[in-house]
């Protein structure tokens, strides 16, 4: 061990420090740290380097950290052809570049260093997950809610005195199903985080399963109540949004440092599918909703709808049949010259 | 009860596309619209070539026992027959083979506009062929057609190899033919040969929009467009199609349309274009005489105790009912399916000019509002508006909460004029090449019972803007209150009672 840098376990004395060096390892988790006693620094693969990084992309004498003029940090790249990325700008062999006082990131080769120093900014300490289990309360709410409403929902299908083996898919496969996501988020959790998260998991599903719920057990009457069918229309587009808001809690709990590319990719994903099934739809149907009209009929209590005459309804027909006429106009432009179509 | 034979009426059409294929068309009828269960029919649909076959023997059993007025009308009328082929233009292979019949000295003949349907919307694809019984074939050429009644009237390109050849004289209009008389229908059945099949006259068949006469004989495809003739060799009626869920159930086209086509097409230049413009001419006559006719009877009542649910006529519809079981737990219905006979062939899969009525009359009394809401609206939901195809745009829809049009009664209390709401949706499909025609769908849905409703569903196919609007307003204003069970709670009973 050079004089330069030491492992902590040299029982070091504090004062004397003038920066720490981490080293990741590939998982981007720490694998090892060492003290800086002084300046300069020397880093490479080289055994008469202070920090030898054994790296097949890293060279001999890949980097030295020195004071500069004005007791300004700084980085000399050595004689590499991979060079050094400072945060995500990179430089090459022989460059000298100054060093920002709070520390910084370093790429050398493959491996990934961070550079601490005296003035960083700690960000603030975070609970333990396990001592979090005053957040259960809520999540818990959630789940018994869920389950209630999904045993309303199976006993408004199924008909009155019906076999208690018929609730059995409802019994078993809810809880299953529930599961199964949790242990798959978990089992992503374990892979990158090395922590198998159910609870974490399940705290995020729970609460956002209950919304997509909630949000057709509510929006979906009061459509049909209200008479207005563009509402009912929304809904299902609604539970999407619910739905990837919450993939991507789950992602955050898998990726922590990702955020923006977790957002990046989810936001991708989701403008693409709705693209995809918008174009299909239309296709298929000339409308951007699958459904032809409001299938959903009001409770009769409930129907607050401004009702029309039944001529005043004839009447909208005109202009239908305007727009279709301007529908089968355009397809007789989108066929072929000769105009004679079906072939049989 | 006859109900699931005949409803699954599949009426096909003569013509033979190929030994094998058939065409289901021209009359066909409900097992072709989604709303009907689909029950087995009685011949066996797949093995198509058995079908065929066992289609073909009764026609051949009458053969053997033929009197002397079968073989003395064969051969009068043999000269005049005719097989009509229509063939792709690049090839000699047939595509649709019918029959036909000289009707004048110009050696100008008919058939049936499904037989030359595939030249006349796609001339430039196809020719028409004759062939006689002697073996003589040449060019034809189509001069007039007549789509509502399938007819058609063609001439060939050179008419000598077909002149001198008679005609077949058209049985005088003011001379009935008795019920039960015996006629004789003559054709190439399934490209096999040319034939006669014996059978009876048995009137025009009754609740037909169109007009259309029962031949008690065999038909198969291939025959048709030949013509059936009395016992003096006179046209009685065209081959036209077949019930294959039934036995020697046949239809003809009577002979008037064909008068009536032959005075208006004999003198017209041949056609060469697609006949879409002229088809749809005649659709829009044929649906603003339907609808008229249509509008002016009146609704009959279902007979439910709170409700007026309209149902058509069976001038010229059958209507078909089926419920639940008694013993069912759930959701009770009864329901009611009206469909009309005719429809109108226009090209192998698109049949049009027909209406159709049905309704759902539902009883969630053992199951509660909400679960009754639930199927209720689920049952709402699931009505099949149609997507976008070759021959239709895919359904638009219009949808309102209305009030039915309050139904006074012979009293005019305060109390009656509550009127019944209604959820209502129209949808409509518009035709591509029949340009100006359009399918409509009202579906209705009364909304005031927590436990009772009735839903109803109109189809109306290759109908004009101003007819699809007559209609939608006239059935809608079929459904109201039951003024029976309107009034006061004890005359109601009694007037239900003696329903």
């Amino acid at each position: 061990m050079e004089p330069g840098a030491e492992h902590e376990s040299d029982q070091p004395q504090r004062q004397d420090r003038l920066a720490l060096i981490e080293v990741f390892e590939r998982d981007g988790r720490m694998g090892r740290s060492a003290s800086v006693r002084r300046w300069p620094l020397t880093l490479g693969r080289a055994l008469d380097n202070d920090v030898v990084l054994d790296d097949p992309h890293i060279a001999a004498h890949h980097a030295t950290l020195q004071l500069g003029g004005g007791g300004r940090l700084q980085l000399q790249v050595g004689d590499s052809i991979n060079g050094v990325s400072v945060g995500k700008v990179h430089h090459k062999a022989g460059a000298q570049v100054p060093l920002p006082p709070e520390g910084a990131t370093l790429q050398l080769g493959g491996v990934k260093l961070r550079l601490r120093l005296p003035q960083e900014q700690l960000a603030p300490e975070r609970a333990l997950p396990a001592l979090a289990r005053a957040h259960l309360v809520g999540p818990l709410i959630a789940g018994l809610a869920l389950v209630l409403l999904a045993l309303l929902d199976h006993w408004l299908s199924l008909d009155p005195g019906a076999d208690a083996a018929a609730w059995l898919p409802m019994v078993v496969g809810l809880p299953v199903v529930l599961t199964g996501w949790c242990v798959l988020w978990a089992l992503a959790s374990k892979l990158f985080q090395h922590r198998f998260d159910f609870l974490g998991h399940l705290r995020i599903a729970l609460p956002w399963l209950l919304a997509i719920e909630l949000l057709d057990l509510v929006l979906t009457p009061l459509a049909a109540s209200l008479g207005w069918p563009w509402l009912w229309r929304l809904v299902a587009p609604l539970q999407l949004l619910l739905a990837v808001l919450m993939l991507r809690q789950h992602l955050m709990q898998v990726l922590p440092q990702s955020g923006r590319v977790v957002t990046t990719f989810l936001v991708a994903a989701a403008l693409a599918g709705t693209a995809i099934s918008l174009a299909m739809t239309q296709r298929a149907t000339d409308r951007y909703s699958r459904p032809a009209y409001m299938s959903t009929l009001p409770l009769p209590a409930l129907n607050l709808s401004r009702p029309v005459s039944a001529p005043q309804l004839v009447q909208e027909l005109a202009p239908l049949a305007e727009q279709l006429a301007a529908r089968v106009k355009k397809a007789r432009e989108d066929e072929p010259p000769e105009g004679e179509g079906s072939r049989d | 009860m006859p109900v699931p034979l005949v409803s699954t009426l599949i009426v096909q059409s003569l013509i033979a596309r190929s030994l094998i294929a058939m065409v289901a068309c021209t009359l066909a009828l409900p097992a072709l619209a989604a709303s009907t269960p689909a029950v087995a029919p009685t011949l066996p649909a797949a093995p198509a070539a058995a079908a065929a076959a066992s289609a073909a023997q009764p026609a051949s059993a009458p053969e053997a026992t033929l009197t002397g007025a079968g073989q003395r009308i064969y051969e009068r009328t043999r000269p005049r027959l005719l097989q009509v082929r229509t063939l792709l233009k690049t090839q000699d292979s047939q595509s649709s083979v019918g029959s036909g019949f000289l009707i004048d000295e110009d050696a100008h003949l008919i058939t049936n506009y499904h037989v030359v349907s595939q030249y006349a919307l796609q001339p430039t694809r196809h020719r028409l062929v004759y062939a006689t019984v002697d073996g003589k074939q040449g060019a034809l050429q189509l001069l007039a057609f007549d789509v509502v009644h399938d007819l058609a009237l063609l001439k060939p390109v050179d008419a000598t190899p077909l002149a001198g050849r008679g005609a077949v004289e058209l049985r005088p209009q003011n001379d009935a033919l008795p019920r039960g008389a015996r006629i004789f229908s003559l054709g190439n059945p399934l490209d096999v040969g040319f034939a006669v099949a014996e059978g009876n006259y048995n009137g025009p068949v009754e609740r037909s929009f169109l007009p259309t006469l029962f031949f008690g004989g065999s038909l198969s495809g291939g025959m048709s467009g030949g013509p059936a003739l009395d016992e003096q060799g006179r046209l009685v009626g065209v081959n036209v199609a077949a019930r294959r869920d039934g036995e020697q159930v046949s239809f003809l086209v009577p002979a008037d349309p064909v008068r009536a086509l032959i005075a208006r097409g004999r003198g017209n230049a041949p056609i060469t274009e697609p006949a879409w413009p002229e088809i749809t001419r005649q659709l829009m006559q044929h649906e603003a005489n339907l609808t008229e006719r249509f509008i002016a009877q009146p609704w009959r009542n279902a007979g439910h105790p709170i409700y007026t649910i309209p149902v058509p006529q069976e001038t010229w519809m059958r209507c078909w009912g089926q419920g639940t079981p008694q013993a069912t737990r759930g959701l009770q219905f009864e329901r009611s399916d009206c469909e009309m006979d005719s429809r109108i062939f226009v090209s192998g899969p698109l049949l049009t000019g027909y209406i159709t009525v049905r309704h759902e009359a539902y009883d969630g009394s053992r199951i509660g509002a909400l679960r009754f809401m639930e199927r209720y609206s689920s049952s709402f939901g699931n009505e099949f508006v149609g997507q976008d195809d070759r021959f239709r745009t895919a359904g638009q829809c219009v949808e309102r909460s209305v009030s039915a049009a309050a139904r006074v009664g012979n009293g005019s209390k305060a109390a009656r004029t509550t009127t019944l709401p209604l959820k209502a949706v129209i949808c409509l499909r518009a035709y591509k090449k029949l340009e100006g025609l359009l399918d409509m769908m009202v579906l209705v849905a009364t909304l005031d019972g927590k436990t009772t409703g009735v839903q109803g569903r109109m189809d109306a196919h290759g109908i004009s803007l101003a007819s699809a609007q007559r209609l939608a307003q006239h059935y809608l204003d079929g459904f109201a209150w039951n003024p029976a069970q309107n009034t006061n709670p004890t005359s109601p009973s009694a007037k239900t009672a003696s329903r």
